[in-house]
C-alpha cells in the first residue's frame, strides 16, 4: 500500500506542477464544492440503505474490482481512495489493483469470473457511447448465476452513484481509512 | 434479442425508490425533475425510462414544445429558462463522466439558480435516474413493461 501511495502521489506532482513558487511542494489540497451529505441527509441515508443492499451475495474482493474499476471509468478520486484501500484492506495485492486500469492486456491477473465482472462494469458505466453488449451480457451470465448477476448490475449501478456524488461535488480524496464506515 | 434477467432484489428497488423520493422532494419543482430525468435518459439511451418520464411529464403539465426540444435545448432559445439551462447542463455533464470531470462553469451556473440544498437535491436526482437508467437498459427492461 506504501508503495501505490507514493506512486500516486509522484505522478500528481510530476504532472500538476504549474505554480512557479516551491516546485517541490504538493498542490494545496482544494475544499469540497459541496458537503452534499449535510445539505440533503436524508438522501445519504438512502444511499447508505441502496450499498447494503447492493453488496449481499457478492465476493468482496470482487466488489472492490468493479469498484475500482468503474472509479477509474468516471475519474472519481474520493472512490479511487476509498475502494483502492478497502481492496488492500480486503487481501487484494497492490499489482492487481495497480493492473486494473490496463486488464485487457493483463487477464492472467485475473480469474475467467473477474473478467467477465469487468468487462460488464465497464460497459454498464460507459452508457452514452451505446447500450449493453450481448456477448458482454452473455458471458457475465454465464460465471455468475441469475440472483448474483442481479446483484452484480445493482453493485456496479450503485458505483456509478457513488462517483457521480463524488466527482460533481469534488470530493477530497486522501483521508479515508478503511472500515471508517462499517 | 435474447432474454436477459428481469431480477432486482427487493432492498435495491426499495432504497432506490426512497432515494428518488427524498430528491424529488428536495429540488420541490416536479416539471424541472421530468425534464432532468428525460435528458439523462435521452443520454443513456434508456426506452424504459424514457416512456415513463415522458407520461408523467405530460401528466404534470410540461408542455409538448419542451418535450420536443429537449434532445436540442442549447439551440432552442428561449424555448427553456435560464435555471432549466442550468439544470440541463448539470444534468449532461453529471451523466456523461467517463469524458471527463463536471466543469465548474456548469458546477456555478447550476449554483447560482440552485441554493445549495436544492443543488444537492438535483445532483442526487440525476444520480437516481441515471442508476435507474443502468439498471434497465442492461436488464434490457422494454418500454411499458410492469415486471422490472
Amino acid at each position: 500500500m506504501g508503495c501505490l501511495a507514493s506512486s500516486l502521489e509522484g505522478m500528481t506532482t510530476n504532472t500538476t506542477d504549474t505554480t512557479t513558487a516551491a516546485p517541490d511542494a504538493f498542490a494545496p489540497e482544494e475544499p469540497a464544492r459541496l458537503e452534499w451529505a449535510k445539505h440533503a441527509p436524508e438522501v445519504y441515508k438512502a444511499m447508505l440503505r441502496l450499498e447494503k443492499a447492493a453488496g449481499q451475495g457478492l465476493d468482496l474482493k470482487l466488489r472492490e474490482l468493479v469498484k475500482i474499476r468503474a472509479s477509474q471509468l468516471n475519474h472519481c478520486a474520493f472512490c479511487l481512495d476509498m475502494h483502492t484501500k478497502d481492496a488492500l484492506a480486503a487481501g487484494e495485492s497492490v499489482e492487481r489493483i495497480v493492473q486494473l486500469a490496463a486488464w485487457e492486456e493483463s487477464r492472467h491477473f485475473y480469474t475467467e469470473k473477474e473478467l467477465a465482472a469487468i468487462e460488464l462494469t465497464e460497459a454498464v458505466t460507459v452508457l452514452t457511447d451505446g447500450f449493453v453488449p450481448d456477448e458482454v451480457y452473455e458471458k457475465a451470465a454465464r460465471f455468475f448465476d441469475e440472483p448474483e448477476l442481479a446483484q452484480l448490475i445493482a453493485a456496479i449501478t450503485v458505483i456509478n452513484a457513488w462517483n457521480r456524488f463524488g466527482v460533481t461535488c469534488r470530493l477530497t480524496p486522501g483521508h479515508y481509512t478503511p472500515g471508517q464506515h462499517a | 434479442m435474447s432474454a436477459r434477467t428481469r431480477l432486482l432484489s427487493d432492498g435495491v428497488r426499495s432504497a432506490l425508490r426512497a432515494l428518488g423520493a427524498a430528491a424529488k422532494q428536495g429540488l420541490g419543482d416536479p416539471g424541472l425533475a421530468e425534464l432532468v430525468q428525460i435528458r439523462a435518459s435521452q443520454l443513456n439511451h434508456c426506452a424504459f425510462c424514457l416512456d415513463m418520464h415522458l407520461g408523467i411529464a405530460r401528466e404534470q403539465g410540461v408542455g409538448e414544445r419542451q418535450l420536443d426540444l429537449l434532445d436540442a435545448w442549447e439551440e432552442a432559445g428561449e424555448v427553456f429558462d435560464g435555471r432549466e439551462r442550468a439544470a440541463l447542463a448539470l444534468t449532461e455533464a453529471v451523466t456523461v463522466l467517463t469524458d471527463g470531470f463536471v466543469p465548474d462553469e456548469v458546477y456555478e451556473e447550476a449554483a447560482r439558480h440552485f441554493e445549495a440544498d436544492e443543488l444537492a437535491h438535483l445532483i442526487a436526482l440525476v444520480t437516481t435516474i441515471n442508476s435507474w437508467n443502468r439498471l434497465m437498459v442492461t436488464r434490457r427492461i422494454p418500454p411499458g413493461s410492469t415486471a422490472w
